[in-house]
């Protein structure tokens, strides 16, 4: 700060005091100049006046060679002490008389050669002044003048001003510096002022100071007051970002989930209140990666691994871990990160909501057994009407069987033939209820092909074509009653789709998953000819309580299918058409299986 | 009700002998015992096999009895003969029991409409037709033939 200062005033010294002594300077050799010109001229004018009087004088005393008369002329030099010595020469050159100045030796000064061609001559040289002037008597020269002449009044004059000119130059200078002063306290003040306070903002960030107002009304005083206002403006932005942010924490601290920000680099800066609740940690803990301490260690690579290469790619975060709270029990927490972009689509940071689900979870848990418990629940429901129309028949015959005699073996045979109807139902459905502890290896074909027997009435009813296809050598390993709810689901709802006399097309084939990474398998593709499923509902199908069929179906059917075949870790397709008159629905399943027999 | 003061006593009346083999309808009519009108029931029901033996065994009792195995065909017979009596099932394919009962309700207005069903879903349907005023009796399979006998001579049906 003290360097701007210094550099500001400095520079506006000596400017002034340049410009200052520029000025006297230049005007001073103005001066000399002018003075030494118009004094050399009024010296050639004076010394030549003299000159031409002397030779007037001189005329009848070289004409009647009366030298000492001469001299006498001459002697009234004595007036002008600037002349060292004059002499009177002849028109041939010779000396005739002389005059010099007190103490100057009285040997004749030999006449410059050019003074007997020239009317007049003069020359300054080696601080003197020579001239010559020819006499003239009746057009014919008679004789040469000759005066010489020091510059001591010159030089005299010459040191005179010099030492004014000193002086004036300390005097003016001083004044200069005086007014580089005054200058400095109206210009180089406010805006050193200005400076100062500049500086101060962007350091301390407070907008809250001013620079004061010079109450001038010129160019600086208006960058104060521009400057001012420019403050007073980014104090009120502030102030709104302060709220805003005050909004903000206080958002993030109301909602149940553990909330956090991270930088690009994944250095995360900031947590909710709720986090540090949940974890029992300190701000001091968790800087940076310090979150890892709250994660279960077997699981952390993984988390690393994703949050790293959600972070490389500036993409979203999703995924679900456990975090363990201040109990030091974990929880299960769907945790969801977004990218927050700048203007120019540089992520900034990241914002990020860890979402407890363990008590969904749970719920989701007891739903799955809940409905499988419906599920059996509608199984039993199915089977005691398959069961109740051969024993109505059986009942029938027997009594028919006692009242006609007559009749008796006949009766008897049909009631023996209902009879096996009702073993044979019972067989099959005992078995599809069998369900094991353990996954076993399980026969696709032959598991579809119970599954298919159990709606075979269903089929016949409606008159509906079964084709199916069950081409496959591989098995998968599973829990058999799982993997019949899980078909048994699929076929019933393509069975209730269908109109009468439909196609239900069954296909078992090998397969390889069509999501994540290829595995081996197999694929089970159901499909039926009935109207389709309009897109709108094609989504919602799998989710718990979505229902078409108001009266009958309980909206978890094809859910619990879905969380089946997660479990098996297979995956589900849907595909549909309600395109009129060539309408259908597909649902593959696939699940991982191997070849037989390995 | 007023049915049940003219045609309860009759199958009483009637035949005390037991009337071997399938009848037919003719058989019926030519029963010497006969003195009046017999109560004309219709059975429907989609195992063939059930509806046959129902009506053996009401024949047997001196009813007459006659058999179908669809909604359509049940109609069809309604239209000829008008039925006192229509013993149902409720599951089948194409029409329900319930739409048949409610079909021969308006062709014959007194008709006895009984349902009997091997599903416990039938209860349900039953309820939904009785909100929209259609009074059925109702039976669960399996029915012993006494049992069934006695609610059709007294129409003492679940209602």
């Amino acid at each position: 700060m003290k360097r701007v200062r210094d550099s500001l005033s400095k520079k506006l010294t000596t400017m002034n005091l340049l410009v200052s002594a520029a000025a006297l300077l230049l005007a001073s050799a103005a001066f000399f100049a002018y003075d030494v010109i118009t004094f050399r001229a009024n010296l050639r004018t004076s010394t030549g006046i003299q000159a031409e009087i002397i030779g007037e004088n001189a005329i009848s005393p070289i004409l009647f060679n009366d030298p000492a008369s001469a001299e006498k002329t001459l002697a009234t030099l004595d007036a002008s002490p600037r002349i060292i010595y004059a002499g009177i020469y002849t028109s041939k050159g010779e000396f005739f008389a002389g005059y010099w100045r007190a103490h100057e030796p009285h040997v004749p000064h030999p006449l410059p050669s050019t003074a007997l061609h020239q009317e007049q001559t003069s020359n300054f040289e080696k601080g003197q002044f020579a001239l010559t002037q020819t006499i003239v008597f009746q057009g014919q020269p008679v004789g040469v003048v000759y005066i010489l002449s020091d510059l001591k009044a010159l030089t005299n004059r010459l040191k005179t001003y010099t030492i004014i000119l000193i002086v004036i130059l300390s005097v003016s200078l001083l004044a200069a510096f005086s007014v580089s002063g005054i200058a400095q306290r109206t210009v180089a003040d406010p805006i050193l002022q200005l400076a100062d306070t500049a500086l101060f903002v962007s350091r301390e960030k407070d907008f809250g100071v001013r620079v004061p107002e010079t109450g001038d009304r010129d160019e600086v005083a208006m960058l104060i007051h521009a400057f001012n206002e420019m403050l007073q403006e980014l104090q009120k932005r502030d102030l709104e970002l302060q709220e805003r942010e005050q909004q903000f924490r206080t958002l993030a601290d109301s909602i149940p989930q553990l909330a956090w920000m991270a930088q690009p680099n994944g250095d995360l800066f900031w947590y909710n209140h709720r986090w540090y609740e949940y974890t029992g940690t300190t701000p001091e803990q968790m800087r940076g990666w310090g979150w890892q301490s709250v994660h279960d260690p077997e699981k952390l690579p993984e988390v690393l691994r994703q949050w790293r290469a959600a972070l490389a790619a500036g993409q979203r975060f999703e995924m679900v871990f456990p975090l363990r709270g201040a109990d030091g029990t974990y929880r299960e927490f769907l945790t969801l990160a977004m990218p927050v972009r700048d203007a120019s689509g540089q992520v900034v940071r990241w914002f990020g909501t860890n979402t407890d689900i363990t008590e969904q979870r749970r719920s989701e848990e007891a739903l799955r057994r809940t409905e499988k418990l419906a599920a059996t629940g509608r199984l039993a429901a199915s089977i005691a009407h398959e069961i109740n129309n051969p024993l109505e028949a059986v009942m029938n015959l027997v009594y028919l069987a006692r009242k006609q005699p007559a009749n008796l073996e006949r009766y008897l045979q049909l009631a023996e033939h209902e009879l096996e109807r009702i073993a044979q139902i019972t067989k099959n459905t005992l078995g599809f209820y069998r369900d094991s502890a353990s996954s076993v290896q399980a026969d696709i074909s032959a598991l579809l092909q119970e599954v298919v027997r159990l709606y075979e009435r269903k089929l016949q009813f409606k008159k509906i074509t079964l084709r199916p296809e069950y081409r496959t050598d591989m098995v998968i390993v599973g829990y058999p009653g799982e993997l019949r709810q899980i078909f048994a689901n699929i076929i019933a709802n393509a069975i209730e789709a269908l109109p009468e006399g439909g196609d239900l097309c069954i296909r078992v084939s090998r397969s390889y998953s069509w999501s994540g990474t290829p595995r081996e398998g197999i694929r089970v593709t159901v499909m039926d000819n009935g109207p389709g499923i309009p897109p709108v509902n094609r989504r919602r199908i799998f989710e718990p309580f979505f229902t078409t069929k108001k009266d009958t179906g309980t909206g978890l059917g094809l859910w619990l299918t879905l969380n089946l075949v997660e479990k098996h870790q297979g995956h589900l397709r849907l595909r549909s058409s309600v395109q009129p008159g060539r309408s259908w629905t597909a649902i593959s399943v696939f699940l991982p299986a191997q070849p037989a027999g390995l | 009700m007023n049915y049940e003061t003219v045609s309860v006593p009759l199958p009483f009346l009637g035949t005390p002998k037991w009337q071997p083999s399938f009848a037919s309808n003719e058989d019926c009519e030519q029963d010497p015992n006969k003195q009046s009108k017999r109560l004309h029931i219709l059975v429907i029901d989609d195992e063939f096999l059930i509806a046959e033996t129902v009506v053996e065994i009401l024949r047997g009792e001196g009813f007459d009895a006659q058999a179908v195995d669809t909604g359509d065909s049940a109609i069809e017979v309604a239209r000829r003969t008008p039925p006192d009596v229509v013993l149902s099932d409720v599951i089948m394919p194409g029409m329900t029991g319930i739409e048949i009962g409610i079909k021969i309700r308006e062709m014959v207005p007194h008709c006895r409409v009984i349902l009997f069903s091997g599903q416990a879903a039938t209860v349900d349907l039953v309820n939904k037709a009785r909100q929209q005023g259609h009074r059925f009796e109702i039976l669960a399979k399996p029915i012993r033939p006494e049992a069934l006998i006695e609610v059709v001579r007294k129409g003492s049906g679940i209602f």
